[in-house]
């Protein structure tokens, strides 16, 4: 290893060196023959390279690695101005010596034959004519090359090829290309690429590899999502296969903390990276120290229950022995902790849903969570994340008192809401200050003032009145009830003007100085319009918690909180929520995601108005993980069941007359929704639809929920649920009957919808069919998996016949007794309307 | 270490078998009553903490010492402190062990034998006036390194022992001037670790807490106690939360014994079927047995009174995992004495309960709080029960008061089920804990304040604790009402069991007069209804439910009259209750306007209709219809209340508490726990 490591680390400099000189078009054959022939010996399996490279980058010359890191910001420079250039991308690392691992891996001049695989194109289109043409032109190698090179091939193609093609070059050059895509667009295909790396051959394996080290050092989220995917699609193999370990293997040294953040220094810092490893243990920046000090309290929040404020300064005094010897090794202490605390954050809350799942009532797991949330809470805030939000934050508190249980009939997933602080980097911008829990008295507290100077600021308008701030003992008691109506202004006047107003009334003096007088009949009264003014709510269910959290308007609730929350008077304080589901395994929900997304920005690249609401899905393994709830939807379920009334009739309630604009604007929310939803239970034989798996929004959209049975798999195999989608004669009612303009709108959104969808198929196949590999799922259950999604397609027909076929599948849904019967059996087995 | 071990082993041996044969230690002592024992012996020191401590012998021997002998050996003695505290520092463990009982033997047997005598006498004659602040800043300050260090458990607790000792010394700790230079040389910081240490505060917790409710009480209202400052101004949550679960393992175990007891004898009950009356011997007999926790409930006041932050404490939930980590050393247990500093059986802190047991799932102080108080405030004619349920309502009144705490008694999120303890009585089943609803924690307050108005309308009326009743069910309601927080609470119950009340006190007007201003009580009482009257609109959870006030008004009309002629009696009559009662006469007035007005109403209903006796829904639908032509009298300050202060009002109480607490703990502080062998064992493997 020692030797190999040696020898290997000038590498980078001889092979950085020519590469800028050498001309893009060339550049693919020519590197890599180049920079392979002089040293020989340095081209060892990739594994060991990639393993070693934590200590490698340790070995890195710091002169050297300031060279390459030079080159790399000036090609970065030139990738800006000349676009896509390859050869340079390839470059474009910031560790330096994975571009020759990568190129030479197959150890030979490239060869790329005719790609066997190739999907059958059948469509035309400017990227299927593409790789069509590439296919049957004699110079293959050079259209391949030329396609890989240019402004088309995006990722989608990139993991099409990897998958697709059995070449070894090929494989390797992609894996170098996904270097230079955008991380979202790659991100987003990451349970492909992972499921790639452990399913298939050790050359695929291979290409990836590097990119997502390289990813993993510059990321903690990333490298936790890697490391959560790769246990949750090697779990389906066989323990004792070989493959099997690789996957796992990645995931040890993802979690093992080994791929430190050399990548991220570097990303912050590009000039001094390499020097860093060396010289922060002796002259640590202000900024470095301030963050690891920050973080040495999270590990130690985290792991320990030691103090952090000032009241007790005996243990104070300790802490800071702790984090000041830290210092010294501040950035060491940092990266040792970088996964834990999130890591920490993930188990507690799968252990409260293991735990719950051993309660037997509803109301038991209710109060069960809410205890335990709160034990949570005292070890926020620290640097943890949801990894469902689209921004990075800090979560600060879990409001426990918030939290539902789910209905379930034998697991427990459960509904939390999370409170976080926006920031504009999870993993430098430093962890929030605690902030107790009673922000009224803290606030109060001389020291705590400066911090808070938001809610100083509010108070001080609702205080004006009282000169509460002269004496200490004052100001001591002001949080009694005695004088809360200072916090309830318009309570307080309310209740003064009805009084005045009687007095007006009523004045007929009998006894002593101006007495005042008030009707009976008045208090009474007011009493019961109060009662009937109050929101409408859903009753408090015991054996159905969920229903009053849920039907909450959505900035009613966050607005509640973020009242009665100790961080809420900050300007980047958001409320986030997420469903914990511990016990259900959501690979399947994952792709329904990627299905959804994928067919989503295909219809809006098509310019159809399809809507559907893909909800984002985190898979932590293959039986636990989060799920972003729909906000501001309740179930079809929940609205019949509340509001008795039909579908139609409900949304004239909420949005008015059938002519109101709301009302149409609702109506076509509905009907776009539909379709775009009709399409994909088609598709993707979406089963088990009965009135809780759809919600409706409150903009009248439609969205399905719970992908648990697709593709092939449908519930309990009862054979119910024949029609292509569901589609009751309430919706139909709702579109304004069969013969509705709304309902031909429908019909005809469905074929454009399938029109486009058809043009991409490939991009959506190819999501589901390299997460087939390997696969024990049940929606890939059977062989003919692949070939009914692509029949579904129907490549062959022409547009008048999709026509024929849209309205054929409208009417056999329409007519189907399998809905009526299956919301049936739904109502008799769940109770669900 | 090991010859030490053999030495001790043989010293015991010898002591036990021979009689006559002194120890050795008790040679030493001897010969520091009489001369310079460093004289002969350069090394005396040295040895003698290395015997076996004989406590009572030289407590004993410091009792007996006379007026002139004082002075002929006070330098020894005071060069005994000053040893012992030299020895505090040690490495050997056994010294500092040594040093540690002998100080406390110190203590006590000067404060024994002078106990007239001024502080300034006692401080001269153990440490010598002139080394007296130098001596006590060493004795703390190696006491508080022992507490916070490292070093083993046995020790820590044995300056615990020490500590309460030190403080107990006197009847009235504010007499003890020892104490001052515990103020100026604060361990406040050393207790707060070991509370805030899960392990220590398993091992630890209880004597520190009770410590820290005795040192607050040191001359409180007298002058500055640092200790009261800083307790106040704590914020940690881990701390303070620490302090909540000692506080919540004292009394769940008591709770839990109670339980036990009570299960126990209902087996005997059902299978003998003796009488109802030998029933209630039974539970009376078995309150007694567990005498109540003054100590550690003067803690809990402590901690709600002086410090805000810990009202947080109260609502923290306590899921049964986190007592099950706390980590155990074997701990020198005693045989169980009613109240004092020995820590509530660890058992409990061992064997978490069942995770599914649906009643103990998850708790949090209050509720544990709140079903010792139902238990303590059972039965209140024994004066530590009475003091005990005093103080239980005292402490609900300050949290009664708090706006968080009210905000978090009334979270329609947070609901629980608290199983009360009611006291068997005749007149009603014992109601079925089972079916117990879910609510809101208010509820279980409400409960418990109804469950004490029914229950103790007794001869030797409890004013005191009624007054207090009555103003924590008023101070809710006023938050209710400024809150507008409509609390789904069978109302009907709070209002029979008032008007019961005022029922008693008529009926026993001239008996209670003679004690009692009952006057004051019934004003409460009526304006309680005055606040429904007015400001129902406001909290009341149905309009059913303003009918219903009505309806029982109306029902129990002849209460209210028969009160207002007493009232009116007594204010037109010169006498020192005239004022009083005119008051109640004022406070009546919508109460009488009501009966008035619907009462004519009833009865020509009733008579227009022919029926005899009315149904409760035709009462109900006369009032609902005529409401319009009824008039109230809006009156002045009915959602004011006085604020809770302990000064002066409450003072003399809690000295007299803190003199009981005192005493007791005295009584029970048990520094032989710690044998030697226990500690030699222990000390062997460290060493």
């Amino acid at each position: 290893m020692e030797d190999t490591e040696l020898e290997v680390s000038p590498t980078p400099s001889d092979q950085n060196s020519p590469s800028p000189s050498s001309s893009p078009s060339l550049s693919l054959p020519s590197t890599p023959s180049s920079s392979c022939a002089p040293p020989p010996a340095a081209t060892p399996p990739l594994g060991v390279i990639s393993e070693g490279v934590a200590e490698l980058s340790l070995f890195i010359d710091a002169e050297v690695a300031q060279r390459a890191c030079q080159e790399v910001l000036q090609k970065v420079k030139l990738q800006q101005v000349e676009g896509d250039v390859p050869s340079q991308h390839s470059g474009a690392k910031p560790v330096p010596n994975s571009p020759p691992v990568a190129l030479t891996a197959s150890g030979k001049p490239m060869k790329i034959r005719e790609q066997e695989d190739d999907p059958e194109g059948l469509a035309p289109g400017s990227v299927k004519s593409a790789r069509r043409r590439q296919r049957h032109n004699p110079s293959k190698q050079s259209w391949l090359l030329r396609l890989f090179e240019s402004k088309l091939f995006d990722v989608s193609m990139a993991i099409s090829y990897l998958h697709n093609s059995k070449e070894p070059g090929v494989q390797a050059y992609i894996g170098n290309r996904l270097f230079s895509f955008p991380h979202e667009e790659v991100d987003f295909y990451l349970p492909q690429l992972l499921n790639m790396y452990i399913h298939m051959d050790e050359d695929v394996g291979d290409a990836i590899k590097p990119y997502v080290v390289h990813r993993c050092r510059q990321s903690i989220s990333f490298s936790l999502m890697c490391a959560w995917l790769l246990g949750a699609y090697s779990s389906d193999m066989h323990i004792s296969t070989q493959r099997h370990s690789r996957g796992t293997k990645l995931r040890k040294l993802i979690l093992s903390d080994e791929l430190k953040p050399a990548g991220s220094r570097a990303h912050r810092d590009p000039l001094t990276f390499s020097l860093i490893p060396f010289y922060h243990g002796l002259s640590p920046s202000k900024r470095t120290h301030q963050r690891s000090k920050s973080d040495a309290t999270v590990s130690i929040s985290l792991s320990s229950n030691l103090k952090r404020t000032a009241s007790n300064p005996k243990v104070e005094s300790s802490q800071d022995e702790v984090t000041d010897s830290n210092s010294s090794l501040d950035s060491l202490e940092f990266e040792t902790v970088r996964l834990a605390p999130q890591r920490e954050f993930i188990k507690s809350l799968m252990g409260i849903g293991k735990r719950l799942a051993t309660l037997p009532t509803k109301e038991q797991k209710t109060q069960r969570l809410i205890s335990e949330l709160s034990l949570l809470n005292h070890k926020l805030p620290a640097r943890v994340w949801l990894p469902t939000a689209a921004f990075d934050h800090h979560v600060v508190r879990v409001p426990h008192t918030q939290a539902v249980v789910l209905n379930s009939k034998d697991k427990a997933p459960y509904l939390i809401y999370v409170e976080v602080l926006e920031c504009d980097n999870f993993e430098t911008s430093s962890v929030p200050i605690r902030i107790p829990e009673n922000r009224i008295r803290s606030t109060r507290s001389v020291e705590n003032l400066p911090d808070c100077g938001m809610t100083a600021e509010q108070r001080a308008g609702s205080f004006s009145m009282v000169p509460n701030y002269d004496n200490d003992d004052e100001a001591w008691s002001v949080d009694d009830i005695g004088e809360l109506q200072v916090e309830l202004p318009e309570v307080h006047t309310n209740s003064c003007d009805n009084i005045s107003q009687f007095s007006v009334d009523s004045i007929t003096s009998l006894e002593s100085k101006d007495p005042v007088f008030i009707a009976a009949g008045d208090i009474r009264r007011r009493l019961s319009e109060q009662l009937a003014q109050a929101p409408t709510t859903f009753k408090r269910d015991p054996e159905d918690p969920s229903a009053v959290a849920l039907k909450e308007p959505w900035e009613e609730k966050v607005r509640r909180i973020r009242e009665g929350s100790p961080y809420g008077h900050l300007p980047n304080w958001r409320l986030l929520s997420v469903i914990v589901k511990c016990g259900d395994d959501l690979r399947q929900e994952l792709l329904a995601f990627q299905v959804l997304q994928q067919l989503k920005s295909i219809w809006e690249q098509e310019r159809v108005p399809l809507w559907i609401k893909p909800y984002k899905i985190l898979v932590l393994s293959s039986d636990s993980g989060m799920i972003e709830p729909v906000v501001n939807a309740v179930s079809l379920h929940q609205v019949k069941k509340q509001s008795q009334l039909s579908l139609l009739d409900y949304l004239l309630q909420e949005h008015g007359a059938p002519t109101t604009e709301a009302f149409l604007s609702a109506q076509r929310n509905f009907v776009q929704s539909c379709a775009g939803y009709s399409l994909i239970c088609y598709l993707l034989q979406v089963k088990d639809r009965h009135n809780g798996n759809i919600l409706l929004d409150a903009e009248g959209h439609i969205i399905h929920i719970d992908f648990g049975f697709i593709l092939s798999s449908s519930p309990k195999n009862l054979g119910f649920e024949t029609s292509a989608f569901k589609l009751t004669t309430e919706f139909v009612d709702v579109m304004g009957g069969p013969e509705g303009d709304m309902f031909n709108y429908y019909k005809m959104l469905m074929l454009q919808g399938l029109i486009a969808a058809r043009k991409h198929m490939d991009r959506v196949l190819q999501i589901v069919e390299i997460m087939q590999q390997g696969s024990q799922l049940p929606c890939f259950h059977g062989s003919s998996t692949m070939r009914g999604l692509k029949e579904r397609f129907h490549m062959s027909l022409t547009e008048e016949q999709l026509q024929l076929l849209i309205d054929q599948l409208v009417d056999g849904s329409m007519r189907s007794l399998t809905t009526k019967l299956y919301d049936g059996f739904q109502y008799l087995t769940n109770g669900i309307m | 270490m090991s010859q030490v071990e053999k030495k001790a082993g043989l010293l015991r041996r010898t002591s036990s078998s021979k009689k006559p044969l002194k120890e050795k230690v008790v040679l030493m002592y001897d010969e520091i009553f009489k001369e310079d024992p460093a004289k002969h012996n350069s090394r005396f020191w040295d040895e003698l903490f290395l015997m076996k401590v004989n406590l009572e012998y030289l407590e004993s021997k410091l009792e007996t010492v006379d007026g002139e002998e004082v002075q002929r050996i006070q330098d020894n003695i005071n060069s005994l402190f000053h040893h012992c505290v030299q020895a505090l520092g040690e490495e050997h463990q056994i010294k500092v062990v040594n040093a540690l009982q002998t100080l406390c033997a110190l203590f006590r047997g000067v404060h024994q034998k002078n106990k007239s005598a001024s502080g300034f006498d006692i401080i001269n004659m153990l440490m010598g006036f002139d080394k007296a602040e130098q001596r006590m800043k060493d004795l703390m300050e190696r006491l508080d390194s022992l507490l916070c260090g490292d070093g083993s458990e046995s020790l820590k607790s044995l300056c615990l022992k020490l500590l309460l000792c030190l403080v107990t010394v006197t009847d009235n700790i504010s007499q003890n001037t020892i104490l001052e230079y515990v103020m100026i040389n604060s361990i406040f910081e050393a207790i707060l670790q070991i509370l805030s240490d899960v392990s220590s505060r398993g091992q630890h917790g209880y004597d520190a807490v009770v410590l820290l409710a005795l040192l607050v009480n040191y001359r409180k209202y007298e002058s500055v106690n640092p200790y009261i400052v800083k307790l106040s101004i704590v914020d940690d949550e881990p701390t303070l939360d620490g302090m909540g679960m000692v506080v919540h393992q004292a009394l769940t175990e008591y709770n839990r014994q109670y339980k036990d007891k009570e299960e126990e004898n209902q087996g005997g009950f059902f299978s003998t079927l003796t009488s109802m009356v030998r029933f209630n011997f039974h539970s009376l007999h078995l309150i007694s047995k567990y005498v109540t926790n003054e100590a550690i409930l003067l803690a809990l006041y402590e901690a709600v009174h002086l410090n805000r932050n810990f009202i947080t404490v109260l609502a923290q939930s306590h899921p049964e995992m986190d007592i099950a980590a706390t980590p155990m050393t074997p701990t020198p247990t005693t045989p169980t004495t009613p109240l004092g500093t020995t820590p509530p059986s660890l058992d409990m802190m061992n064997n978490p309960e069942l995770p599914l047991d649906p009643n103990l799932l998850t708790s949090n102080l209050l509720i544990t709080f709140l079903k010792y108080a139902s238990i303590v405030m059972q039965d209140t004619k024994d004066e530590h029960r009475l003091n005990s349920a005093r103080l239980c309502l005292i402490i609900l009144t300050c949290i009664a008061e708090d706006q968080y705490a009210d905000a978090f008694l009334h979270d329609d999120n947070m609901n629980f089920r608290v199983n009360l303890h009611k006291m068997p009585m005749r007149h009603r089943k014992k109601a079925v804990d089972k079916n117990i609803p879910s609510r809101p924690l208010v509820c279980a307050v409400l409960d418990l304040m109804v469950e004490f108005i029914v229950t103790h309308m007794m001869k030797d009326f409890p004013m005191d604790l009624y007054l207090r009743c009555v103003q924590i069910i008023h101070k809710l309601l006023c938050y209710q009402k400024k809150c507008r927080i409509r609390l789904h609470y069978t109302w009907r119950e709070l209002w029979s069991a008032l008007i019961n009340l005022l029922k008693f006190l008529l009926s026993n007007e001239t008996t209670l007069l003679a004690k009692h201003n009952i006057f004051h009580l019934a004003l409460l009482v009526v304006n309680l209804f005055n606040m429904f009257i007015t400001y129902g609109d406001t909290f009341l959870p149905t309009s059913n439910s303003y009918d219903e006030l009505y309806y029982e008004i109306v029902r129990m009309h002849q209460v209210f009259d028969n009160l207002y002629c007493m009232v009116l009696r007594v204010s037109t009559n010169t006498g020192q209750w005239k004022e009083a009662a005119s008051k109640v006469t004022h406070a009546l007035v919508n109460v009488r306007a009501i009966i008035n007005h619907f009462n004519p109403k009833i009865e020509s209903y009733a008579a227009v209709n022919h029926i005899s006796q009315l149904s409760e829904e035709q009462v109900l639908e006369v009032v609902r219809s005529n409401y319009d032509t009824l008039t109230l009298k809006l009156q002045d300050g009915l959602d004011q209340f006085e604020r809770y202060s302990e000064q002066p009002k409450e003072a003399a109480f809690f000295k007299e508490l803190v003199r009981s607490i005192s005493l007791n703990v005295r009584k029970n502080v048990s520094l032989n726990t710690l044998s030697q062998d226990v500690l030699l064992k222990e000390f062997s493997t460290i060493s």
